[in-house]
C-alpha cells in the first residue's frame, strides 16, 4: 500500500490514480478461488440483511401459537420456534440486525481509536506513553466480560450494546494503528513533509494514515466477523438484543431448552453464524496475505 | 540477568491490576442513578421498597459519602486483604462466593489450554509434514471451521450429540454430581477455537522453519527425518505459537463465561452471568475483578515461560 508514496516519488504508473488501482488490486484478489468464495459469503451476508424484509416470507414477529415447534418444511424452511414464529424470517431479520450493529460499533471503533492510535504514533514520546497505558486499562479485562458488565450496568438497549462492543475494537483499532504509524512515520516522504512546513494534522490525515490503509481494511474486516460474535454471545446471554427483535444469538438461547425435541430453533441459527463468521475470518486471512507488504504481491 | 527480566514483568503487571481494579470500581458507579440503590441490586423504580434510613446505612457502609478517590483507594486496599465486601442480594460475602467460584474456572482453563495445545500442535505440525496432501487439506479445513464456530453454539451441539443423541456424557451439572466426566462437554466446547488458532499457528510457523537452511543442513547430515521435524524444526517453530497460546488463554476466560453458564458449571462465569440477572452489582464487581486478575496472570505466566523458553527474548 504504497500510492501515495509513489505519487510522491513520480515513477512510471504515477498517473494512474488510486482508484484505479484498487480496482485492480481488487481483481487481483478475486482472482484467487478462496478469496472469491469469503468475498461471496460476506457479500451475500450483506445482500441478505438488505433485503431481509423482501426475502422473509413471514414478518418476524408473526405469532402462530398453532404452529408452535414445527420441523423444518416447505412452509417453514428452517421450521418455527414455540411461539410458531418462523426461524427463516427471524434469521434475516437477525443478520439486519447483527450486521447493522457490526457497522456501526466497527465504524465508531474505528474513528475513536485509529485517531487515539495516529495521535499516540505521530507524537510519540508523552503523548503515546499516556495514550497507550490508557488503551492497555481497557484491555485488562477480557471483551466480552467487559461488555456483559457494562450492558449489565447501561441496561440492554442498542446503544449500549454498541457502546460497550465499541470499547474493545477502539483498543484494537489503536494499537493496530499505532504499530503502521510507528513504521511510516520514518519513511522519507513523511520527512519531506515535514521540510515543506505541513501541519501536523495534515502530515497525519493526509500522508500518515493513507499508507496505513492495508492494515486497517484486514482488521475491520476481521473486526465486523467478531464484533457479530461478540454481539451474538451478549444475546445469549441475555444481555444483548432483547425480544420480540430477532437476533442469532437469543434465538440459539431460546432453543436451549427445546434441544432434544426441536433442535433445529438452535442449530440453524448457529450454523448461519458459523458461515457468516467462516465469511470475515477468510476474507481476513485473504486480505492479510494480498496486502502485506512482506509478501510483495501489491503493487 | 533473567531475574531482572522477570522482576521487570512483575512490576509490569502493577498497571494491568490497576486497570482492572478501576474498571471493576467504575461499575458499581455506572450504574445511572444511586449506586447505594445499586448495590441493594434495585433500580429508581424499585426505590420505594427501602426506607431512607436503609439508604442512608448503605451508603455509609460503601462508604458512598467520601470522595470518589478515596472511595477507590479504600476499596482496592480492602481488596488487597482479600475483603470484596458483602452482597446485600444474597447476604454473603462476596469474598466466600468468588473463592468458592474460582477452582472450577480454574480447573477448566488449565484442562482446556491443555487439550488445545496437544491437539492443535499435533495437528499443526502432521499439516507441516504433509503439506499438500489430503491431510494438510482435512487439517486446514478444520481448522478454519474450529476458529469460525460461535463457542456457545457449538457447546449446544455437542450436548445435543454426545449427551442426547447418543448420551455418553451428563447434560450439564457440576464435577461434585458426575465427577470428573461432568469437565469432559465443556472442554471440548471451549477448546475448539485455541485449538484450531493454534494448529493454524503451528502450521504457518512450521513451514517457515522447515524452509530455512539448517533443515537442509540437518538432513544433508543424514538425520532421520523424525530427529529432523521433531528436534531440529519443531524446538524453532514452537516459539510463535507460544504467543498465540498466550493470547488464547486470555481470550479463553471470556469463552468460559458462556460455557460455564450453558453446562451450569458453578464456576467465575455462571457467577458473573447470576449477579447480572440478579442485579447484585457488587458480586458483578468482585466476578470482574476476580476475571481480570486470572486474566492478568495467565498473561504474565505465558510471558515468563516465554522468557524460559526462548533465549532470544532475553537479550
Amino acid at each position: 500500500m504504497s500510492q501515495t508514496a509513489s505519487e510522491y516519488e513520480g515513477r512510471a504508473g504515477a498517473h494512474r490514480t488510486s482508484l484505479v488501482r484498487a480496482r485492480e488490486s481488487f481483481a487481483i484478489f478475486l482472482s484467487k478461488p478462496l478469496n472469491a468464495a469469503s468475498f461471496a459469503l460476506t457479500a451475500s451476508l450483506c445482500l441478505i440483511a438488505i433485503l431481509a424484509p423482501v426475502l422473509a416470507p413471514y414478518p418476524y414477529d408473526a405469532i402462530d401459537l398453532a404452529k408452535g415447534l414445527t420441523p423444518p418444511s416447505w412452509d417453514n424452511l428452517l421450521g418455527t420456534d414455540t411461539a410458531g414464529r418462523d426461524i427463516f424470517s427471524r434469521l434475516l431479520y437477525g443478520a439486519r440486525m447483527s450486521l447493522q450493529i457490526a457497522l456501526v460499533t466497527v465504524a465508531f471503533g474505528m474513528l475513536v481509536g485509529v485517531t487515539i492510535g495516529a495521535v499516540a504514533g505521530y507524537f510519540g514520546r508523552w503523548v503515546d506513553e499516556v495514550l497507550m497505558r490508557i488503551v492497555e486499562i481497557f484491555m485488562a479485562v477480557p471483551g466480552i466480560v467487559m461488555a456483559l458488565a457494562l450492558v449489565a450496568v447501561l441496561g440492554p438497549s442498542i446503544p449500549s450494546i454498541i457502546l460497550a462492543l465499541s470499547i474493545r475494537r477502539i483498543t484494537q483499532f489503536a494499537r493496530v494503528t499505532r504499530g503502521a504509524v510507528l513504521s511510516v512515520k520514518t519513511m522519507d516522504y513523511i520527512s519531506a513533509c515535514h521540510a515543506l512546513g505541513m501541519s501536523h494534522p495534515r502530515i497525519i490525515f493526509g500522508h500518515v494514515l493513507p499508507n496505513c490503509v492495508g492494515p486497517l481494511i484486514v482488521l475491520s474486516s476481521v473486526l465486523i466477523g467478531n464484533v457479530i460474535l461478540t454481539e451474538s454471545a451478549l444475546s445469549f446471554l441475555g444481555m444483548g438484543i432483547q425480544e420480540p427483535t430477532p437476533s442469532i444469538g437469543t434465538m440459539i438461547a431460546s432453543g436451549n431448552e427445546f434441544l432434544t425435541f426441536a433442535p433445529w430453533i438452535s442449530l440453524f441459527p448457529g450454523l448461519f453464524l458459523l458461515l457468516v463468521m467462516l465469511g470475515f475470518n477468510l476474507l481476513g486471512d485473504g486480505l492479510r496475505d494480498h496486502l502485506d507488504p512482506r509478501d510483495g504481491n501489491v503493487s | 540477568m533473567l531475574l531482572l527480566l522477570i522482576v521487570r514483568r512483575l512490576f509490569l503487571t502493577i498497571p494491568t491490576l490497576f486497570g482492572v481494579a478501576l474498571l471493576a470500581f467504575l461499575l458499581v458507579h455506572m450504574a445511572p442513578g444511586d449506586p447505594a440503590l445499586a448495590a441493594l441490586g434495585l433500580d429508581a423504580d424499585g426505590a420505594w421498597l427501602i426506607t431512607e434510613a436503609d439508604l442512608v446505612r448503605v451508603r455509609e457502609d460503601l462508604g458512598l459519602n467520601k470522595p470518589i478517590a478515596q472511595q477507590f483507594g479504600d476499596w482496592v486496599w480492602r481488596a488487597l486483604q482479600g475483603d470484596f465486601g458483602r452482597s446485600y442480594v444474597q447476604n454473603t460475602e462476596v469474598t466466600r462466593m468468588v473463592l468458592k467460584a474460582l477452582p472450577t474456572t480454574m480447573i477448566l482453563l488449565c484442562l482446556t489450554m491443555g487439550s488445545a495445545i496437544v491437539i492443535g500442535c499435533t495437528v499443526g505440525v502432521l499439516s507441516a509434514i504433509y503439506r499438500g496432501r489430503t491431510i494438510d487439506y482435512v487439517a486446514r479445513f478444520i481448522s478454519i471451521l474450529g476458529v469460525s464456530t460461535p463457542t456457545f453454539w457449538f457447546a449446544l451441539l455437542l450436548i445435543w450429540s454426545l449427551a442426547y443423541l447418543v448420551p455418553i456424557f451428563p447434560m450439564n451439572g457440576p464435577i461434585a454430581r458426575h465427577g470428573m466426566i461432568a469437565m469432559v462437554l465443556p472442554t471440548m466446547a471451549l477448546a475448539l477455537h485455541p485449538a484450531a488458532l493454534i494448529a493454524r499457528m503451528m502450521r504457518s510457523s512450521m513451514l517457515e522453519v522447515l524452509s530455512h537452511d539448517m533443515i537442509r543442513t540437518a538432513t544433508a547430515k543424514g538425520l532421520t527425518k523424525r530427529r529432523v521435524y521433531f528436534v531440529h524444526a519443531l524446538r524453532n517453530a514452537v516459539n510463535p505459537v507460544i504467543t498465540v497460546v498466550g493470547f488464547q488463554f486470555a481470550n479463553l476466560m471470556g469463552g468460559a463465561v458462556a460455557v460455564e453458564f450453558i453446562f451450569s458449571l458453578p464456576g467465575l462465569g455462571s457467577l458473573l452471568i447470576d449477579s447480572i440477572y440478579q442485579k447484585d452489582v457488587l458480586v458483578m464487581q468482585g466476578a470482574v475483578l476476580l476475571i481480570g486478575v486470572v486474566f492478568a496472570a495467565s498473561n504474565l505466566i505465558v510471558d515468563l515461560l516465554y522468557m524460559i523458553i526462548d533465549p532470544r527474548v532475553r537479550l
